[in-house]
Parts: structure tokens; sequence; C-alpha cells
């Protein structure tokens, strides 16, 4: 503006010239305006929903049941319908097991594609591309119905249903997730801190452990909770892997979704939301680091 | 980065890479690749199918012939052999107990051999109830050889050492059990075929001398199972509203996906508020995502709520029925829309982020309207964040699940994952069920190919 008020004073700016200005400032909010309420529409799109099963989850049965319901949510506010479902039947041990599962395959996951990661950032090797891009493949394809086949050969091991074997199968799920996100997180790191840290007198082993490690944690622990989070929402091969004594959460809910009624169904549903939303926060920034560096 | 990297590998020949990525590669073979073709052999070959007959009664002697599963048997003798202690858990097993006797010939000589258990009455146990001590039993039909033979080994066609009187009093050494073979015969395309099976194979009825063949030994290839699977009744909905699924999904997901991203890029205020808005629904199972949507659609829910408040309708309407199908897709397009938009999304914010700031505004610059910019600049320069976007959702698209089995029951709209999982979980049919999921695998890699095949044909066009 102040730009604008010293050229009024040296040149003289006709009226038509001014009048462009104001429409073209005009224009400008006007586009902010519309950015903002598509922005804000989407975000309804995103929330709503959500708003819906939560206040579903957090109230009494009894409004569950009532027609037609309130739009507003959280009236009146109660634990009861989540009481009522942590309460029933197979659910503690199924968040147990969906906690269990999820914590193995963490593990499983991160260890064996940390160096892997590292491998695929730090080196270039002769296969380095096929491997980027088997992992790739592996990634987009269907692994889940490979449990058909994993259920028949658990069987014949005396495997079948069984937490760790099921741990073992959604650690396939999430690998090569977890090397693409780890091996662009360890890129994200210079490769001269190491050296420097070697001119120092580090061995290699020392530079990783001193220098590398404490910068990469928060990308490692990022790629864990995303592992976790996929292990906790899996139900096709956690239904057919392990459908009998060792179901988790979300198993649980789909078989017994025929028979259970609205107050369980949605208070399974807002339950089954939760992690995903704490931990989506934490881990936003890495979700595009992967993607950036796939497309590329 | 790369030739400081690359400097590092003139030095030597540097096995730390391999070694790094060995534990992934292994499991990803473990995991992958083995499962995959184990489900392609599940899909065509059908375990023990055949069954081998045997010149003799052992198991190692000549074959006479193979007769598949099912055929009708004529069984013409019987015989028992000696069988493992292992192979005693083994189903549909007809066994013969021979028990090692000691006790006096009519003449007074002391004998010692085998017979079979069931001419022995066991008179005395040990504790840990083995038999001890019997007696002969009498043979009960006219006619009949008075004597038991005793035989030097536990088999009838073994030298008899010498024969008991009925009710003489016996010692009882050692049993041993035996399972039966059948010397079998059956009518194959017309050939009389004739060899030993082992009774593990064969079914037995009416007085012994008919049976039938109720497992092979041997598995062949056959189209059984994918026919089984073409034939089911739920195949062909299945595959349309998968195919129908896409289709509408998926267009619609591009264009919300990259509305969203021009969004951020316009970097409102709170941008980053919107974009975590925009990638919550990236973390929810889709079984939690059928459920939001049930709440919505279900005969009470929040929809009929509205509309009812609304003064729209006077009574709720029951979307979800068999009779109103086209509210159950409706149901479950707003449910994929809404879950699996935010994956897309994540991919075409990224691919933005490599577009230049300068090229865009030069586009302003020169009065490129906001369409003009997208139409010839953004999407172009997307166009290999939009296909791997594309591949992934499509082949994701091809899985769709828990949301279908919650919003539809499974049974009214059907889609080919709640098929493979029917097939396994409901019908215990594990090799349809690996049909179906080979069937998925198929679409999913003829899919690869074609969006693959597609976007490098367009470049080279674009080349030439």
């Amino acid at each position: 503006m102040s730009v604008l008020e010293s050229q009024k004073a040296t040149v003289q700016v006709s009226p038509e010239v001014r009048a462009i200005h104001r429409r073209m400032l005009r224009r400008q909010r006007l586009s902010r305006a519309l950015t903002y309420l598509i922005a804000i529409v989407l975000s309804l799109w995103v929330l709503i929903p959500i708003l819906f099963i939560a206040s579903m989850a957090l109230t009494t049965p009894a409004v569950v049941r009532s027609y037609p319901k309130g739009v507003l949510p959280f009236i009146p506010f109660s634990t009861e319908t989540l009481r009522f479902f942590l309460n029933s039947r197979g659910i503690v041990p199924g968040i147990m097991n969906s906690i269990i599962v999820a914590v193995i395959t963490l593990v499983l996951a991160t260890v064996i594609s940390a160096p892997a990661g590292y491998a695929i950032s730090r080196y270039i090797f002769r296969g380095r591309d096929v491997f980027r891009l088997s992992i790739l493949a592996v990634r987009a394809f269907p692994i889940v119905v490979l449990s058909i086949p994993l259920a028949v050969v658990f069987l014949r091991l005396n495997i079948y249903d069984n937490v760790f074997s099921l741990a073992m199968m959604h650690a396939a799920l999430a690998l090569p997730t977890t090397i693409l996100v780890l091996s662009s997180v360890f890129a994200s790191i210079p490769y001269e801190l190491e050296e420097a840290a070697q001119v120092f007198g580090c061995s290699p082993a020392q530079a990783f452990r001193y220098i590398v490690l404490p910068l990469v944690l928060p990308g490692i622990a990022a790629a864990a909770i995303f592992t976790f989070v996929l292990s906790w929402n899996e139900v096709f091969a956690a239904s057919i892997l392990a459908p009998l004594h060792n179901r988790t959460l979300p198993v649980q809910v789909l078989i017994t979704l025929d028979e259970s009624s609205e107050p369980y169904q949605f208070a399974g549903g807002f339950f089954m939301l939760i992690p995903s939303l704490i931990f989506i926060f934490f881990i936003r920034r890495y979700l595009f680091n992967m993607w950036g560096q796939i497309t590329k | 980065m790369s030739n400081r990297v690359s400097g590092k590998r003139r030095k030597k020949r540097n096995w730390a890479p391999y070694l790094l990525i060995l534990p992934s590669l292994i499991y990803l073979a473990l995991f992958f690749a083995w499962p995959m073709v184990q489900s392609l052999i599940l899909a065509v070959r059908e375990g023990g199918a055949l069954l081998t007959l045997r010149a003799e009664a052992q198991r190692d002697s000549a074959v006479a012939g193979r007769i598949p599963r099912g055929t009708q048997i004529s069984i013409l003798d019987q015989q028992g052999n000696l069988i493992a202690a292992e192979e005693l858990e083994q189903a549909n097993l007809i066994t013969e107990v021979w028990y090692q006797i000691r006790g006096q010939e009519p003449g007074g000589q002391e004998i010692e051999g085998w017979a079979p258990a069931e001419r022995i009455r066991v008179r005395e146990q040990g504790e840990d109830g083995t038999p001890i001590a019997g007696s002969v039993r009498p043979r009960l039909v006219g006619g009949a050889d008075p004597f038991t033979q005793v035989h030097a080994e536990a088999d009838e066609d073994s030298e008899v050492v010498g024969e008991l009187e009925a009710r003489a009093p016996v010692e009882i050494l050692d049993q041993t059990t035996l399972e039966v073979w059948y010397l079998v015969g059956a009518e194959i395309e017309e050939q009389a075929v004739e060899g030993w099976v082992q009774s593990r194979y064969v079914q037995v009825f009416g007085d012994g001398s008919q049976g039938r063949v109720n497992q092979g030994d041997t598995s062949q290839y056959t189209t059984r199972y994918i026919q089984q699977m073409l034939n089911n009744r739920f195949f062909t909905p299945a595959l349309r509203t998968t195919l129908l699924l896409i289709v509408i999904i998926i267009p619609v997901q591009f264009v919300l996906a990259i509305i969203m991203a021009l969004v951020i890029q316009a970097n409102p205020k709170g941008s980053s508020l919107f974009l975590y808005i925009y990638t919550i629904a990236l973390g929810v199972s889709d079984l939690a995502v059928g459920i939001v949507w049930y709440s919505v659609f279900t005969q009470f829910g929040y929809l009929n709520s509205i509309l009812q408040r609304l003064g729209l309708i006077d009574s709720p309407i029951t979307y979800l029925s068999a009779t109103r199908q086209h509210w159950i897709i409706i149901a479950i397009w707003l449910a994929e829309v809404w879950r699996a938009t935010a994956i897309v999304m994540v991919i075409v914010v990224a691919g933005m982020q490599s577009i230049s700031r300068e090229v865009l505004e030069a586009a302003e610059v020169f009065g490129a309207t906001l369409w003009q910019r997208i139409r010839y600049i953004i999407l172009p320069l997307l166009r290999p964040s939009l296909q791997v976007a594309l591949i992934l959702r499509t082949i994701l698209a091809f899985q769709v699940f828990a949301v279908v089995v919650v919003l539809s029951g499974g049974d009214v709209v059907t889609v080919l994952a709640n098929e493979t999982y029917r097939q396994y979980y409901d019908l215990r049919n594990v090799n349809v069920a690996a049909s179906y999921a080979s069937f998925i695998l198929l679409l999913s890699i003829l899919t690869a190919i074609f969006y693959l095949r597609a976007v490098r044909t367009q470049e080279e066009v674009a080349g030439s």
C-alpha cells in the first residue's frame, strides 16, 4: 500500500488505473476467500463423519438407539456406550492381541528394514535400482491376498491362529513402506556428518551410533508408528490367519458384527479410529517425505 | 551426495550394502514371492487327486495303476501290514492287532507265535492296560476248523508254527498293530485295473466287498477350482461390483485430491492444520470407516435423522437393504472416497512441491487463468506422481473388503476380496479361495502393466 501511496505522490494516477487496481485487489481477496471456503468445506467433509461416530460412541446407548438423532454432538455426554463396548466379550483380549501383534510387527519391520533403508540411501551398488523397484512393486501388490497360502503353510507348521505368525505377515505388509520411509530419513542426514566424525577418529560404527542414530531416531519412530497403525488396522489377513483364539480387535468386531447391537458397533468403530487420529498427527511430515521420494 | 558415494565405490567392491539388504530380501522372498507361487499352486493343483495301486501289498512295490478319488471299487482280498508308530495318528486307518502268544498244543508241546487279536480273549491285564494273559476263543461258525493257527510272524501268509485248541490258556508276550491293505479292483475308462492299497485311502461299505476311494496319495493339475470359482453365483457380481467401484471411485478421488493439494499449495493461514485434517483418513482402518458410514446410512442413522428433522421424509428409509442395492453402492462409494482420497492427496502434494514456483508465477504474470495453469502446467508436471497414485489406488481398490462387509452384510453387494474371505472362512474351501486370490493378483499385474504402457506410449508420442 505504501508503494502505491508514494507512487500517487509522484505520478498522477488516472482513475482508470486505480479502478483496475481496486478490481485486482478485490479479486485477490475473493480468491483468498474462495480458497478458505473450499478448504473449510473439504475439512468438514473429513471431520463431520468422525464427529458423528464420536458423538455416537460418547453418549448413552439409549441416545444411540433414539430417532431422529440430534445432529449436535455429545448430547448428553457419557462414556456408557464405550464402556459397554469395552466390557463386551472378547474385546479386551482383542485389544491385547492387537497391541501384541502391532508391537511385534513394529519391532520386526524396523529391525529388518533399517539396514536396507540405510543401504539404499548411503551406497550405490549394482542392483540398487532393481531392489528399489521391486520394493515398490511389492508395496503396490495385494499382499493381503497372500494370506490364503500362508494360512495353509501355517496350519502345516502348526503356527496357525497365533499372534507371532500374524505379526510376521503384518511385518511383511509393512516392510516395503518402512524401507522407503527409512531410506528417505537416512538420506536427509548429510553424509558429511558421518565423514567428519570419522575424520575425528570415530569408527564407522561409532559414527553411526553417535552421529546418525540420534538424528534419525524421530524418523525411525515415525516409521514405527506407521507400522503400528498399519497392523492395528489390518483386518483381512488377521481374520484369515488368526480367526479363532487369537483374534485381534478388528477381527473380533468383524466376526461379531452380525449379531451385535448398534451401540457396540459404533463404539467399536470409534475405538479403532482413535490411535490413527493421534498417530497420524505425529508422523504427517514423514508421509510427504516418503511419497516425494517415490515419485522421483 | 552421489559423487561422494561413487567415490566410495571406486575404492573397492563393497559387500556392506548387500549384507544390509539381505534380511529384507529374504523376508520378502519368504512372505511375498513364495506365497504368491503357493497361491497359484493351490489354485490349480488338487492334492490327493489320484490313488496309486501297488502290485503287491508293499509301499515300494511296482505301480499297478492310478485311480481318481471317488472311484467305486470292489474289494477282492485283504492283508495286514506292519505300520510305523507315528503313522497311527492317520485318519481313516483300518487296523488289525496281532498278539505274540505262548501256549500248549493239544499234544502238550509248548509253542510260541503270532495270532490275530480277534482270536484271543484277554483275561488279565497289566497296570497300564497291556494284556498279559488270555485264552483262545472258540470258533462259533459250524464246520470251521476248530483249531486256531499260530503263525511265525504277524502275517497270515507266514509259516504256521502250530495250532491251539479252543479255550486253551495263553500268555500274551507282545502285540503289534497292522494296517489293513486291500486288493481292489476298479474299472477306469472301461479298463479293469487291480492292485493293493492302504486302508487309509479307502472307505468300505456294504458287506465289505464294495468301497470307494476317499483320498488319493498323488496330486495332479486341475482346472476344477478355477471352474468352481467362475461358476460360483457370486463371482460375476463380485467382479462387476469391484470394477464398478474402481470406475466411480477413482476419478472422484483424483479430482478431490488435486483440489486439496491446490488449496494446500495456495498456502492459506492454517494450511498445516488443513493438511493434517486431510491426512487423517490415511490412518483409519477400513473396518472403522465402514462403521462410520454405517452410522450415517443405517435405518435410524444420521441421514434419515437429518432428512426427518428437515421435514423431507415422514418415516425412516432403509437404505442398506437388498432391494436398494444402489444405495449400498452409494454408501460404499462415499466411504471409499472418504477413506482413500488421503493417500492420493499425499502423493499429489509431494509431487506439487517439486513444481517450481517461478513457473507458476510466470504463467500467472502472462495472464493464464487458474484453469489454464492447472491444465497446461500443473497436470503435465504431476504426471509421474499421478501415475504412481493411479497404479496404487487401482490395485488397492481390488482389495476393498471391510467397508463392503459392513455396509452390505457381505451378501447383497459383494467384491472379490470378500469372496476370497467367504470361500476360506465360511466355506472352508482353501483351493477356491486361492483361485480368487490368484485372480486378484493377476488383475493387479495386468493393471500395473496397462498403466505403465499407457503412460510410456504417451511419452513416446510426445517425444517424437
